[in-house]
């Protein structure tokens, strides 16, 4: 069982509290009536699927029922960090860092 | 509750009958269902705190996970916008029209609750024991400490959890879990009772 | 019966002999003996049989290592445990255990045929057997190999015992409480930090238990082991756990322990529970697990009475029993020279060393002679003599990497064997740590950690007392405190299969004694192509008995890679996997079973429907009122008769499981736009809608009744399943699409009790309870929602109907929702109420014509196809799901739309999920074009009823399709999907 920690508890808590939710930062198209449907169906299904270092959403729901965003290594299944949600994506340069 | 129109009485039923070994007060401790209390859980936009503490004399803890225990009333802050206010009956009336005041003022959200937990006390030596044996934080003092609060689980339950002492533990359940939350505490205790693990065998 | 036991030896309660049955023949031992050591105490070597050959085999070594000696343990119905290791199993007087795999007796077995017939069986024999033809699987092949397959008996009564388990903490966790774990638990402990030493072993102490003559601090081992343990007993902050198996290193520093409480126990306490599964979350890990010594591979080496030096030194010091009278010692190691004298000191006569190494210390030399015995260097066993015991062994000299053709026979009544030393790395390498192989010992040894964790002592690679505890108290943030005076554990070679002067192909030396794989097995499958250690392991099935390998792995592993020829260091090791051990499911499911198995939700009103005689279903995690049955009702019966109350008189129905959301802030209409399907801005306070909410692909996800109770205030209901995805999906898009909308969700669901009330004289039983409402029907129309109060307690009133009755859905706090319903209830008798459950719900409700999400609907179905368009605000420029509604072939003809049924007999009710086709009699596979949905018996109109959904289904209307069925093609017409009452006039009785 992973520990995670939640950005907004600012504590690492035990994995049966939390809930995955997806690949993050996929924004949700402010007019999605102006996309064709190629776009709306890259939006609506197609993910990465990263081997390696993944930026995904998690759950506290459990907790302090935030979602909040992680980047986790999937061979590893280390979390490298957590960031509440609204952050933009850490640059590869600040994960090397905490990586290190 | 008594009606003006009809005089009959409602009565109450929380739906909970905890097994004589919880309830028996022995030395290691045991476990209380708390009779009904009033319940709100109050949502607002963290930033407005200082603001709604002011306007509405509620401790309002400021940080995710503390808590204000004064008299019979406990608020916790469970979230970055979330707290639950639990309070004994006497004050019912006096919070219905706080929050009323609050609601008119401040952009926010307050939903009675009172019904939807059940409290229980968990209280003596064996406390972190029983929730420990379905709760994976850890509760010793040092990283738990007195006035700590969360939501977390309890096997197939979720709970919320707040110290009020080193051997006293608050926790609230919804109220249909609640059945299955106290027969994991009877096993819980009645195990403990008939076992002591890791304990050194006597030659 | 010739007694082995050795006086002033052994750590057993010699006090009190106790008694115990093994095959039905009684024996004795005493407390603080294992099965193995007081069978061997009473001169009993043969223990069971061997998997494939049937093969006498007795006890290989002492611990959980333990191949051969399987037995079935029995403690009477319900407590029978079989494929127990009788060297971990602890003497109890009284305790009862068989052997096993053998027909009709152990010493004589029929099955020992498949050894004479062995060259039939060789590695792959199923895969390659059991090909074809395909028809003979259920018949033949299966029955024949589930009979001859697995050791033990399976249970055959429901597990009598019950367990327990418990979450943990600790800043150090250490496993193993040999003298490096127990030097590591004294350092770590030593600040106050919390400290867990668990030991798989009755008694901690690990190998100092077999070494009484070790010095450390100038005391002897077992006065330094009770000091040790007994200042680690005083420390509060430090939990010794015996009995206890670390059986998996997880994620993070978890780990899983098994402690087993009650099967060393003579008198079971059934009250007890007999194993408990710590979850410990450590934050340092040191692994101090020890190492298993080696077998060496040589033809015979499996025969009873051939076992692992170091188990004779346990046997002996540990249990004060000699494993022999006349013993033989054979060895690429030194340690087993230790075994050697121990036991001639013990006055047992040692037959002779046989060194497979040319040069052996002088010292040792030196030591067997003053003792007088005889060192063969230079020397190999070709083979071994004995049926049911070893009488003695053929040597031959090996010199320049030659087998000489004479040989020699030695007279022995057992043979010890050590060919090395293998680290258990198993919980390292569980944990993700990699392993690097270190070629003087000829194992692979931790190497880079992937958690905080240490490896300390002879699972390190690390071995000799003195650099164990150094090594140990280090890791413990300790220095090193201790002074040993110790026999060097001294060096040795590895070998892989020994030589020979045999014809290889005639011999059979065995790498896996548990699975019977010889060394020729894994030379053949490297022939026949198999290259990955993965694969041969699977192929020959060697590792993958229930001791996973722990002697074997490493021989296999060596003679794999010569056979490959690929270095050792490169083949790489077969995956070790959790649990370490054999591990019970009732370790694993804890105190979740029976009623603790899951959360049964039920409603403050379910006590009531349970005196009153209710059956129940599941719905999600709440139990539900189904029906309640009068008398010798069935089902049909009981829902028949609540039907026709409810549309003639007066039905009650328990609603409390329905999903409630609370929706609050200025936003919350805006929020509810785009959440759902309908529009919300312009919804009057006071009013109902019905709601229809989506998934993003257009699909209807769950639908419900929402009140507006103020302007920023909404009640919204939920299907009972889909309260917490509802909840999920709104809080997902709330916080991160639109978290500047001010609105929040409080899920209510258990707040409220919720009474309906369906039926003509609805209001007139709840008029007289009512505070501050007025029921009349201008003042309160249908889908409308009111606070007031009801018998004094506030209520939330709703004019809604699920049936297509006059409906009232009185919502009150959950803990006076019996007492209401019992005062509701007994007025109601006036007015001939009955209380009805989900059934009739379900039948009342397809009469109308209203969908069940997830029953009527599939994942599949757009409003659209559900004929709900109506539902859809088309003005709203967004909503979730809105987007995909135009996909290309959302709007394609052809898609399956929701139509009702009727069947041409009218006594025939459809099944459920039942195919629908076009016309009748069409060849198979036949061409489906929908199915059914939903199907009852309609007493109201005294005949079925059907929900479908059917390609292109409304057009067809008027149209008859079909419904093929085992015994018979029904027939049914497409109508529309009201049945009762379509201009719903029966809402408007006053």
């Amino acid at each position: 069982m992973l520990l995670i920690k939640c950005p907004y508890c600012e504590e690492e808590r035990p994995e049966i509290e939390f809930s995955y939710a997806g690949e993050a930062h996929i924004v949700r198209p402010t007019d999605p009536s102006k996309m064709d449907d190629t776009a709306w169906a890259e939006y609506l299904f197609i993910r990465d699927n990263t081997r390696g270092v993944h930026y995904e959403r998690w759950y506290h729901i459990h907790g302090c029922a935030r979602f909040f965003n992680a980047v986790r290594d999937t061979i590893s299944d280390k979390f490298i960090m957590t960031y509440k949600m609204g952050l933009p994506r850490p640059a590869d340069v600040e994960i090397a860092k905490v990586k290190e | 509750m008594l009606s003006e129109k009809t005089g009959i009485h409602l009565s109450i039923d929380q739906g909970v009958r905890l097994a004589p070994i919880l309830t028996n007060e022995t030395e290691i401790g045991g476990v209380r269902l708390i009779d009904e209390q009033v319940r709100y859980s109050l949502r607002f936009k963290p930033e407005d705190i200082a603001a709604v503490r002011k306007a509405s004399q509620l401790d309002l803890p400021a940080n995710i996970g503390m808590s204000s225990i004064k008299g019979g009333q406990l608020v916790l802050r469970l979230g970055p916008d979330e707290w639950l206010l639990i309070s004994d009956l006497s004050r019912a009336l006096a919070l219905k029209q706080t929050f009323a005041t609050l609601s008119s003022k401040f952009t926010c959200s307050v939903v009675d609750i009172s019904h939807r937990n059940l409290g229980f006390i968990v209280h003596g030596e064996n406390a972190e024991n029983i929730l420990n044996t379905g709760c994976p934080l850890d509760l010793s003092l040092h990283v738990f400490p007195v006035g700590k609060c969360t939501r977390t689980v309890y096997e197939n339950t979720e709970i919320i959890l707040l110290r009020k002492a080193e051997h006293e533990f608050h926790v609230e359940v919804w109220r249909s879990f609640a059945p299955y939350l106290s027969r994991f505490f009877e096993t819980s205790v009645t195990d403990k009772a008939q076992i002591r693990m890791g304990a050194r065998d006597d030659k | 019966m010739k007694n082995f036991r050795k006086t002033g030896r052994g750590r057993i309660r010699r006090a009190r002999l106790i008694s115990f049955t093994f095959d039905d023949r009684q024996y004795q031992g005493f407390v603080g003996d294992t099965l193995a050591s007081a069978l061997l105490a009473n001169g009993v070597h043969l223990i069971g049989r061997s998997f494939k050959y049937h093969r006498p085999r007795g006890f290989l070594g002492a611990g959980s290592e333990e191949a051969n000696a399987l037995v079935t343990f029995d403690r009477g119905p319900g407590r029978v445990t079989s494929n127990v290791r009788a060297t971990t199993l602890e003497l109890f007087d009284g305790l009862v255990a068989y052997s096993q795999n053998n027909y009709p007796n152990l010493k004589f077995d029929l099955g020992a045929i498949n050894d004479i017939f062995s060259m039939m069986f060789p590695a792959g024999f199923y895969n390659k057997t059991f090909m074809w033809p395909k028809s003979f699987w259920d018949k033949v092949y299966e029955p024949v190999i589930r009979k001859l397959a697995g050791l033990g008996p399976a249970p055959t009564e429901a597990d009598a015992d019950h367990y327990a388990s418990l979450y943990g903490h600790c800043e150090v966790l250490v496993v193993g409480a040999g003298p490096a774990g127990i030097a590591a638990a004294l350092a770590a402990s030593e600040k106050g930090d919390r400290v867990i030493l668990a030991d798989e072993q009755n008694e901690l102490g690990g190998s100092l238990l077999s070494n009484p003559e070790a010095r450390i601090d100038g005391q002897l081992a077992w006065q330094w082991l009770d000091k040790s343990l007994e200042t680690l007993w005083l420390r509060k902050n430090v939990t010794l756990l015996s009995r206890t198996t670390v059986i998996g290193y997880y994620h993070d520093n978890f780990l899983g322990l098994v402690e087993r409480l009650t099967d060393h126990q003579g008198d079971i306490n059934p009250a007890s529970p007999r194993e408990c599964l710590h979850r410990i979350r450590a934050g340092k890990v040191i692994l101090a697990a020890g190492a298993i010594e080696r077998p060496l591979v040589f033809a015979g080496n499996d025969r009873p009475g051939v076992m692992l030096a170091s188990a004779a030194q346990t046997y002996l010091n540990r249990y004060g029993v000699a494993v022999g009278d006349n013993v033989a010692v054979f060895t690429s190691h030194d340690s087993a020279y230790e075994t050697a004298f121990d036991l001639s000191d013990a006055g047992v006569k040692i037959s002779s060393i046989i060194d497979l190494r040319a040069d052996v210390s002088e010292i040792l030399l030196q030591q067997a002679h003053e003792r007088g015995i005889a060192v063969l260097t230079g020397t190999v066993v070709c083979g071994t003599k004995g049926r049911l015991r070893i009488t003695g062994v053929r040597v031959a000299k090996f010199q320049n990497q030659k087998v000489s053709n004479g040989t020699e026979h030695i007279a022995c009544d057992c043979l010890l064997m050590t060919g090395g030393w293998t680290p258990s790395v198993h919980l390292f390498s569980h944990s993700k740590g990699s392993l690097k192989w270190q070629d003087d010992i000829g194992a692979a040894v931790p190497d880079m950690a992937n958690e905080n964790t240490l490896s300390v002592g002879a699972c390190n690679g690390t071995f000799g007392l003195s650099a164990g505890l150094e090594e140990g108290s280090i890791a413990g943030g300790g220095g090193n405190p201790f002074r040993t005076e110790e026999t060097e554990f001294g060096t040795g070679q590895t070998w892989q299969t020994l030589p020979t002067n045999r014809d290889p192909s005639r011999i059979k030396a065995f790498v896996d004694f548990q699975n019977d794989v010889t060394e020729k097995d894994i030379n053949l499958a490297v022939l026949e192509g198999f290259k990955s250690i993965e694969h041969v392991k699977r192929y020959t099935t060697t590792g993958m008995a229930t001791d996973q390998g722990k002697t074997s792995n490493l021989n296999a592993v060596q003679i794999a890679s010569k056979a490959i020829q690929i270095p050792v260091q490169k083949i790489g090791l077969t995956t070790f996997r959790p649990p370490f051990t054999p591990t019970s499911f009732g370790a694993l499911v804890g105190h979740r079973a029976d009623d603790l198995f899951d959360v049964t939700r039920k409603t403050s009103i379910d006590g009531w429907a349970d005196d009153n005689g209710a059956v129940f279903e599941p719905v999600s995690l709440w139990r539900r009122a189904r029906y309640f049955p009068q008398g010798n009702e069935d089902m049909h019966a009981a829902v028949a008769r609540e039907c026709k109350a409810t549309r003639n008189e007066l039905g009650i129905f328990d609603a409390s499981t329905l999903g409630k959301i609370e929706v609050v802030g200025p936003d919350a209409a805006k929020f509810m736009n785009l959440m759902y399907t309908n529009p919300w801005t312009m919804l009057a306070i006071g009013r109902c809608r019905y709601g229809l909410m989506l998934h993003e692909d257009g699909y209807i996800m769950d639908d419900g009744v929402i009140g507006r109770l103020a302007d920023d205030r909404f009640h919204v209901t939920t299907t009972t399943g889909g309260a917490p995805r509802v909840l999920r999906m709104m809080e997902d898009y709330l916080q991160t699409e639109w978290p500047d909308l001010n609105v929040w969700l409080t899920s209510t669901t258990e707040q409220w009790a919720v009474i309906a009330l369906n039926g003509p004289h609805a209001r007139k039983l709840l008029e007289p309870f009512i505070d501050g409402i007025d029921l009349g029907p201008e003042a309160f129309p249908h889908m409308a929602v009111r606070e007031g109060t009801i018998f004094g307690v506030e209520t939330r009133l709703f004019r809604v109907s699920f049936s297509g009755e006059l409906g009232f859905e009185i919502n009150v706090p959950a803990h006076y929702g019996r007492a209401l319903w019992e005062k509701l209830f007994n007025a109601g008798k006036a007015y001939g109420i009955t209380p009805y459950g989900t059934e009739t719900m379900h039948v009342l409700r397809a009469e109308k014509g209203y969908i069940i999400v997830g029953q009527d609907t599939d994942g599949t179905i757009t409003p659209d196809d559900a004929g709900m368009s109506w539902a859809i605000g088309k003005k709203k420029p967004d909503f979730v799901g809105k987007r995909s509604l135009a996909r290309a072939d959302i709007q394609a003809p052809g898609r399956k739309q929701l139509v009702g049924l009727l069947t041409t007999d009218p006594n025939i009710v459809l099944e459920e999920g039942a195919q629908i086709v076009a016309t009748p009699g069409q060849s198979v596979p036949m061409t489906m074009i929908g199915h059914v949905t939903s199907s009852y018996w309609s007493t109201t109109l005294n005949r079925s009823i059907a929900l479908a959904v059917v390609k292109s289904g409304r057009a067809q209307t008027g149209s008859n399709i079909y419904v093929p069925m085992p015994e018979k093609t029904h027939e049914a017409k497409i109508c529309a999907t009201v049945f009762y009452d379509p201009k719903g006039e029966r809402l408007n009785v006053v």
